[in-house]
């Protein structure tokens, strides 16, 4: 007994180390290597940084399309997650409150697309953009496509919620004489509220660091976070200014993340009430 | 005018049919129970008087008026859920007061009957707690509660002690009769627990298969089953196929079972030559008497304390007695009687 209770403490010490690194260093990392003085390279034979500055910083906030990338970022993620969310709704509600022939391959479907490499669904769908004539009005384009390539997530997070709202809840309520808003106050948003907040922040999340989609239906006058990332990172290639743009992306990411985890933690109350 | 009227009443899902043609009354301030196994109709029996339902056939009258089409939030009934139901993020007072809201009531109004409620189902102190901080029997007074802080014509009960442990079942089987006493309350309550039934109900509707079998007071019911079906779900009586051999004193009829030779007291007569009889466990008696007497091996015995539950083979058959005192082993053999009155014809089967 003892002895596998001492296994178990090391194998959590070392997992937690291993965390530690996996997570730290790539971020030290980026620290480190945004904080790089363009006057004194920093060389394999030191293991810091000779001189450190926020000349990157600064560079890269006056002299980049890193404003017009953060606006149209910021702009686009939000707009995505409410869009998605509402698209979302009434597939989520269906699959979750009634039962119809064939509804778990429905749901199976609804899944699929996460499975096709982002890349793929990237080239064929800015192609029927492309088509469709949509392409020239790039951020409805890249807005449209977002929502699209984000409804699973959305629809499988909501499905759950939606299979979460008791029916008894909803009978109690009708029952007292509630009308429909009050029953969706009273036994529908308690249980939906972690779940909306969740497709939210996941979209929003996804949405931000979205690649393939933006850059090649905005390129080249339409730049977000990532596509500036990448390209610093491509034909320009500057490890400080790409460290730089990692953590403008990264940041508020994890803070949000940081959120999302705090809205999954407060556990449903529709599932803790007493004999449920 | 009876308080609610079921009219012929039919409940069809699909091709499977829940409730068959019934049609009952009950008076104003009656408590009713409706009774049966699962799947009888008995639930859904209460959602089309409570509007969750609408009738493929029939129609339900409650207060005289037609409410067949009558959506639940727009009927005068109120609803005490097998589950409870309550609202887990609102606090106790706000779930009761829930109902009062929508309503649109004058606060002052609803604190008055929210203060009035809560004496009656003595939550006094639990009000501004969220319902999981409160035990099973609490949460069973706060569903109460809130269905009769709005004042139902009728309030109706899907099973409700049915989450509880047995003790606590028995006391709040008797507050929820004391409330519905002191409102004057039209009640009808659900259960598939026959002593919850006899115990509460001023009257007891006996479904089966969608069909109502039988109705009346609970010793009625218990006394003078009618079906096969009734006299075993209630307090499981000893059923046996009978043939009537002959009339053999006044009220007094021989009969040849499973058991042996049996006289039946009857008023009526039997209604068939070929016909089920019925006796209760509780009325064997120990030892030899003028009719019926039996000899039998026990093949089971169960100390209850009161009694004992004895299942004794018979004749070709194997039937179920309680003796207050017996000491008869398993393996023992014992003399027992059944006193002609004891006897029941049944219904013959169809």
């Amino acid at each position: 007994m003892i002895a596998l209770h001492q296994l178990n403490r090391g194998l959590m010490i070392a997992l937690i180390l291993i965390c530690a690194l996996w997570l730290a260093i790539p971020f030290t990392y980026a620290v480190l290597w945004s904080l790089v003085d363009p006057a004194e390279p920093w060389t394999p034979d030191n293991l810091l940084p000779p001189v450190m500055s926020f000349y990157r910083w600064e560079f890269a906030w006056q002299n980049s399309l890193l404003q017009p990338a953060l606006l149209n970022s910021y702009t686009l993620a939000p707009t995505a997650a409410v869009m998605t969310l509402i698209l979302a709704t009434p597939t989520a509600f269906a699959l979750g409150r009634y039962d119809f022939p064939g509804k778990e391959t429905a749901k199976l479907v609804a899944l699929l697309p996460l499975v096709v490499p982002g890349f793929v669904t990237a080239i064929f769908f800015t192609s029927l953009l492309y088509q469709l004539g949509l392409a020239q009005y790039r951020f409805f384009a890249i807005l449209l496509a977002h929502c699209i390539l984000f409804l699973p997530f959305a629809i499988r997070i909501l499905t759950v919620s939606f299979e979460q709202v008791r029916q008894d809840h909803i009978d109690a309520a009708r029952d007292l004489g509630a009308h429909p808003f009050a029953r969706f106050q009273v036994a529908y948003w308690p249980a939906l509220k972690p779940g909306v907040m969740a497709t939210l922040l996941i979209v929003f999340i996804q949405s931000i660091e979205e690649f393939a989609i933006a850059y090649i239906v905005g390129q080249p006058g339409f730049v977000t976070v990532p596509t500036l990332l990448y390209s610093s990172l491509g034909q320009d290639f500057n490890r400080p200014n790409a460290a730089v743009l990692s953590l403008i992306l990264l940041v508020p990411n994890v803070i949000l993340m940081l959120i999302l985890e705090r809205f999954l933690k407060s556990a449903n109350p529709a599932l803790a009430s007493g004999k449920g | 005018m009876p308080a609610i009227s079921i009219i012929d009443v039919v409940m069809r899902f699909d091709r499977f049919t829940a409730v068959d043609h019934v049609s009952l009354d009950v008076e104003e301030g009656e408590f009713v129970t409706l009774l049966g196994p699962s799947g009888c109709g008995k639930t859904t029996l209460l959602k089309l008087v409570s509007g969750f339902l609408q009738p493929t056939e029939g129609r339900i009258e409650i207060e005289g008026r037609n409410v067949t089409g009558v959506p639940p939030e727009a009927r005068n009934t109120a609803m005490c859920f097998q589950s409870y139901a309550l609202f887990p993020h609102l606090t106790v007072a706000e779930n009761i007061a829930f109902g009062l809201r929508q309503k649109r009531l004058p606060a002052a109004e609803r604190r008055d009957r929210l203060a009035d409620v809560t004496g009656q189902v003595d939550l006094g102190d639990h009000l501004p707690k969220l319902p999981n901080q409160l035990s099973g029997g609490q949460q069973q007074r706060v569903a109460l509660g809130r269905a009769l802080a709005v004042r139902p014509y009728v309030i109706l009960f899907d099973e409700p002690l049915s989450n509880l442990d047995a003790k606590l079942r028995e006391q709040v089987r008797y507050e929820i009769r004391k409330i519905t006493r002191d409102f004057g309350l039209t009640a009808i309550y659900v259960t598939h627990d026959q002593s919850e039934a006899l115990a509460m109900s001023d009257r007891i509707f006996v479904m089966n298969g969608g069909r109502l079998e039988q109705s009346g007071a609970p010793e009625e019911i218990y006394r003078h089953p009618r079906t096969r079906f009734v006299a075993d779900f209630i307090g499981s009586a000893n059923v046996l196929d009978a043939e009537v051999v002959g009339e053999i004193g006044p009220n007094l009829w021989q009969v040849t079972t499973a058991l042996g030779p049996l006289a039946v007291s009857s008023e009526t007569g039997p209604a068939a030559r070929r016909i089920p009889v019925a006796w209760r466990p509780e009325t064997a008696r120990d030892g030899a008497a003028a009719h019926n007497t039996v000899e039998a091996v026990v093949r089971h015995r169960s100390f209850q304390g009161h009694f004992t539950d004895l299942i004794v083979d018979a004749g070709t058959t194997t039937q179920r007695l309680q003796l207050p005192r017996s000491a008869a082993r398993e393996g023992a053999q014992i003399t027992f009687s059944i006193a002609p009155e004891d006897i029941a014809f049944l219904e013959p089967d169809a």
